[in-house]
This record gives C-alpha cells, structure tokens and sequence, in this order.
C-alpha cells in the first residue's frame, strides 16, 4: 500500500508544488510581514484566457470574437442606413449558401471535444455574420464584405467552392497562353482537344487607293469573265485572303489522319456551323474506336471549344446539335440471334409447301 | 464604409436646413411623400419597386438616410428629452454607475429590493430584509449601499494587489454582464457565463490537463464573484475550502453566510445584476490602475538603485 501511495505521490509531486491553498494574511498578522514580502502576490502569470475557467477557453473565445464581430456589423450596417431591413428588401436579399465545418472537423482543429449543443451555438452566431454578409454584398459595401469573409472563412470547409459548383457544369478554363481544354467522346473513342485562337500578324497600314480601286502595290488578282448578263452594273467582290488553320491529330494533319472525306467534314462542321473557319488552331489527342468515332469524338470537342471562346455561337451550335455526346453505342450481341438484331437463317416454309 | 451615404445625410441637412429657414413662418409639415419613405412601415410589397441592382440599393439607403435626416432636424423644435438623454435599457450594461454615485434611488429603479415570496425567506436574512409587502420579501436598501461599496473597495483591493478575479453569471442574460464586467476590470479577470463545472478548484489538475505537467499558471483566484448564487452553491463551497474569498448578490431565500461578502439584493433581476457588476468592475479597473502605477514606481525606484550602485562603484574602483 505504502508503495502505491508513494509512487502517486510522487507522480503528483510536480503538481503538488502549485499551491493548494490562497496565501491569506489576516491583517493583525500584516505587521509580521516586511514590505518586501507580499505572500498574496502570487509570482506565478495568470491564465492568459478570460474563459480559462469554463474548461473550453478555444471555443468560448471563438464564440466571444464571433459575438463582438456581430455587434461591430450590425453598428455598420445600422450607420449604412442597412438595417432593420423591411420585408421587400429582405426579399431582395439572396439565399444563404453556406458550407461550415462539421462538428467532427471542428473538433480535429480545436483539438478539443465538442457537444452538439455547442456546435449548434456557433453555427446560428455564423450564420447570423453571413446574413449581415450578404447584405453588405448585395448593397456594394465592399470592405465590410472582405472583413466579414475574412472572419467567417476560418469555420468554412477549405473546398467550399468544390461543394457548391457540385452537379453544376463546370466552366471551360483557359490557360495563360488562352487555350481550352476539352474533352469529346463518341462511341468508344475519346479525344483530348486543346483550341488557341489563331493570332494574326499586325495589319499592314492601308495604302492610297488608286482610282481604279485597287492598291498600287497590291497584285492584281486573275478576274474570271464575268457571264451574268443585267442592265444594273456588276462589281465582283474583292477576293478574301483566308488564312491557314492546323488541325493536328496524333500528331499529324487533318488530312493524313483521316483520309475519308466524310471524317474531315465531321471534324469541320462546327467551325462552319459557327462562322469561324479559320479562326482556331486544333491539336488533339485521340484515342479507342474507329474512325467514325474518333472523328465525332474531335467534333465535340472543338464545338465544347468553340462554345467556350465565343459564348455568342452556342445556340447556333445547340441547335445543330453539335454539343450533344452522341448517346450511340455498339449494342451487344443476343443469344439465338446472329448479331445485335439480326435474326438466324429462317427455312422458307413456302418453298417447302410444294413439294 | 459608404461615402455616397454620409455626403447624402449632409446635402439632405443643408437642404432642408435651406428650406426651413426660407419658409420659417410656415409650419414645414412632411409631406405624404416624405413620411411614406419610413422604414418598417406596413406598406404593402408593391408599393415598393424591387430592388434589383446596386444603384436599387444605394437609392433605398439615400431614401433612409434622408428621412432620419428629416427626423434629426425636427427634432430640434420638439420635445427637449430625446434619446441621447433619456434611460436606455442598454445603458446599465454599457454606461454602469460608478460606486461613488451610487445611491438607494440607482438600486430602487433597478428593481434590486424585491425579494422572493415571504415564506420562502431564509431566516437568516432577517437583518437585510425592510419587510413584507405583496406577499414578498422587501430587501433594506440602506444595508445594501454600504454593503455594495464594501465589496467595491475588496474587488479594488485584490486587484491593486495583483489578483485575478473571477465574474461568475451563469444564466443567459447574465452571460453578456460577466463578460462586460472581466473585460472591463482588463488584466487578470475572467468571466463564467457557463455552468461551474464541479472539481475546478479541487480537481483543478485533471480539469485543466495538468497532470503530469509542470504548473506555470496560478489556477487558484483571488476572488470569485456570484451574480447568481443559488444554482452555484456547490461553487461558493469549492471555493470557501480553497480559502477564496467570494461576493455574492444574496436574494431573500438565501443565507447570506455562505459568502465572505454578501450583497442583500434581487438576483433575478437582470438590471441589478448590471448595476452590481458595474460598480464592481469599475472597482477592479481602479484597483488594475494603481497596480500598474505601483509597479511603475517600483520600477523607476530600482532604476535609480541601480543607478546609485553603478556610480558607487565606478567611484569605488579608482580609490
């Protein structure tokens, strides 16, 4: 038993040496205490929280910095003539869309444990920031905004943005160099296609005319003979210079890759469908299927591609349903059945009838 | 913060400030227009256009900012008791009274001398109660002021000393008065608006995670006060057997032995409890005061010390 004690007290000996008891000296005994020593001045440093004796100084703190936040707002919003809000510009005002921490996650950072009650207390405080938040957003007060996203992104989940895009689709990107990325597949093949726009040289200043409408230095280009026959005077168009575009696939040009015509025009027909042969430059990697597919597949992409450089063409392209994956797979073979539908060989019960 | 909205209030001032002296003989009534502008008024939706876009929304803080304008201006040739100096029930928390001008007037608004029911009374509260009225225990005013002040000069006394106290309120109202009154006081105060959770004086070492550790911290405080004593009996007795003198606001059904320094007053009373811990943490904000001058002095006394010394000695070594 003896021993037991001991190593307990022993244990605790460190501890024991903070002092079980307030040093009170009753003043009749004060004379017997030199000025020197103060026996009630404690040497040691107080607890550096106000709510160390709550047992939970991290989270009572946070709760005080959230409550004095709130109180700091509202007297912003009230001086901004923001608050109270009436019930038609409360209307006005959009939803929360908010994605805090779980309790669980809380818990893991405060390194600490955490009731539901308590948990519950701190959302409602945040959710109360956020509302004064949306308010300050929706009325342009940008500063109050930044310090209030400021306080509130401590208890928000890091992929906040993550979770609220999810089931939404997602926005093309473009890199530095202002090329998409994207993505088409039909059938079994898929295809990697990157887009950049074509960058055009510098235009050459524009020349004196002469009188007859042509530039000195300009070539004179061949004129067809012309053969429509009409009283009102025809002036052919001035020929347009067209510039080259590389489509390269695998790593090599369009017309290597695919040496059917009806593959190239597939490949081609959103950039016509859109208006804007010419205009991109395509390097895509594909793979699976045949050239059917492989074909689709790059068409997809570069009309996702053509969408995200010029917004202004997808309904143009929507309507040719050009930006629709081709729901068209290979459709499995079936028992007693030669292929996907195609029935066995019947014996022909007419033929048979005469004999 | 908003420009657009402050230049607002000062060109709807001076406008109206133009318009006034103008038309001084006229009596300037607001127009049907002006007055519907109110805020919070009970206008059907449609009245008012939706608010679409910013310009929507800084005309709508423009429209406010003008009627409180119009409110402001007027109120000049109202009525002379306006909001800066009537009673706002935010003021006992915000604006406390200093112990110095505390009389039995502060404490009767307060609602501090209603006591609980009269055969709820504890005896020994007899010498703190005035007497019976309603059915109710009326608590002597005239022992509660000087009794008040008391535990003034103790809070001022600890903390000019070095000591921590700690402000103890543990019902919901009371949770935002601790925590005024700790920040208030400044260094070593701490406020529990939370339950006392049994064992934190005795059991102080599993409590806070010190086991095992070297203790750098003084766990143990220099005062204690309670603005709600009945539900922490068992934390005024955890405290009285670690020798840690309490203060407590004791109701009609209380012993008020159980304190060092009992306060006879109405604890359910949220204006009371204001007051009270008012005049205590304007005590212990005094109390940090002359601490830090003390220390100040201290300090200034062991520089020319040392000072001294060091002349002693540079004289000392050449002779």
């Amino acid at each position: 038993m003896n021993v037991v004690r001991n190593a307990v007290h022993n244990a605790l000996r460190p501890a024991l040496r903070s002092r079980p008891y307030a040093t009170y000296v009753p003043p009749a005994s004060l004379k017997e205490v030199g000025p020197g020593q103060r026996p009630w001045l404690s040497s040691r440093q107080p607890p550096e929280s106000p709510n160390f004796y709550t047992g939970r100084a991290e989270y009572y703190d946070s709760l005080n910095d959230l409550e004095t936040s709130i109180q700091h707002t509202r007297a912003a919003l009230t001086s901004l003539q923001l608050l109270p809000l009436p019930a038609f510009a409360r209307a006005a005002i959009p939803p929360a869309q908010h994605v805090w921490q779980t309790k669980q996650d809380i818990i893991q950072r405060m390194r600490m444990t955490l009731s539901t009650t308590r948990y519950r207390r701190l959302i409602k405080l945040l959710n109360q920031l956020d509302q004064y938040r949306r308010i300050a957003d929706v009325a342009g007060v940008d500063v109050l905004t930044e310090r209030i996203e400021g306080v509130l992104s401590v208890f928000e989940k890091p992929n906040k943005e993550a979770i609220l895009a999810h089931g939404k689709k997602k926005p093309v990107a473009f890199d530095d160099y202002g090329r998409t990325y994207t993505i088409g597949r039909r059938k079994t093949s898929t295809a990697r296609v990157w887009t950049i726009a074509v960058q055009r040289p510098p235009e050459e200043p524009v020349e004196e005319q002469n009188a007859d409408g042509q530039t000195a230095d300009e070539e004179v280009l061949p004129q067809m003979e012309s053969t429509v026959v009409s009283a009102i005077e025809y002036i052919p168009p001035k020929p347009v210079k067209v510039t080259s575009t590389n489509i390269v696939i695998n790593n090599r040009p369009l017309v290597e890759y695919f040496p059917q015509l009806a593959d190239r025009e597939r490949v081609i027909l959103p950039f016509k469908i859109a208006g804007l042969v010419g205009a991109y430059n395509v390097f895509s990697i594909v793979r699976g299927g045949g050239s059917t597919g492989q074909s689709g597949a790059i068409s997809l992409g570069i009309a996702k591609a053509l969408a995200a450089h010029v917004p202004d063409v997808e309904p143009l392209l929507q309507k040719a349903k050009l930006l629709r994956r081709d729901p068209r797979m290979v459709e499995r073979k079936k028992t007693n059945r030669r292929k996907a539908r195609a029935a066995v060989r019947r014996p022909c019960f007419h033929r048979l009838r005469r004999y | 913060m908003s420009l657009p909205a402050a230049h607002a209030r000062l060109a709807a001032r001076a406008r109206l400030a133009a318009h006034a002296r103008s038309s001084r003989a006229t009596a300037a009534v607001p127009t049907a227009a002006q007055l519907s502008l109110r805020r919070g008024m009970s206008a059907p939706a449609s009245d008012h256009p939706p608010l679409e876009t910013q310009e929507d929304w800084t005309q709508f803080q423009l429209q406010n900012a003008e009627y409180e304008s119009l409110i402001s201006f007027y109120s000049d040739f109202g009525s002379t008791q306006k909001r800066e100096n009537s009673f706002q029930p935010h003021h006992p928390l915000h604006r406390p009274t200093p112990g110095q001008s505390l009389t039995v007037s502060h404490l009767l608004a307060a609602g501090a001398h209603m006591g609980h029911s009269q055969s709820l009374m504890n005896p020994h509260f007899l010498p703190y109660a005035y007497g019976v009225r309603a059915g109710i225990t009326v608590i002597d005013l005239d022992h509660t002021v000087p009794l008040l002040r008391r535990a003034a000069q103790v809070v001022r006394a600890v903390t000019s000393r070095g000591g921590s106290v700690i402000f103890v309120g543990t019902r919901p109202d009371l949770r935002a008065v601790v925590r005024k009154a700790a920040e208030r006081v400044g260094e070593r105060a701490f406020h529990l608006g939370e339950k006392w959770f049994a064992g934190t004086l005795s059991n102080r070492l599993e409590m806070f995670n010190l086991v095992r550790t070297e203790v750098k911290e003084q766990l143990i405080p220099d005062l204690v006060i309670f603005l709600n004593p009945i539900p922490n009996l068992y934390a005024i007795k955890d405290c009285s057997a670690h020798h840690v003198p309490t203060i407590a606001l004791v109701d009609s059904n209380v012993d008020p032995r159980v304190v060092t320094y009992p306060i006879p007053a109405n604890d359910e009373s949220t204006r009371t409890a204001e007051l009270v811990a008012g005049i205590l943490s304007i005590a212990g904000r005094e109390g940090v005061a002359l601490r830090r001058e003390d220390l100040e002095r201290q300090a200034a006394r062991a520089k020319k010390l040392q000072r001294v010394r060091e002349a002693a000695l540079s004289r000392g070594q050449p002779e």
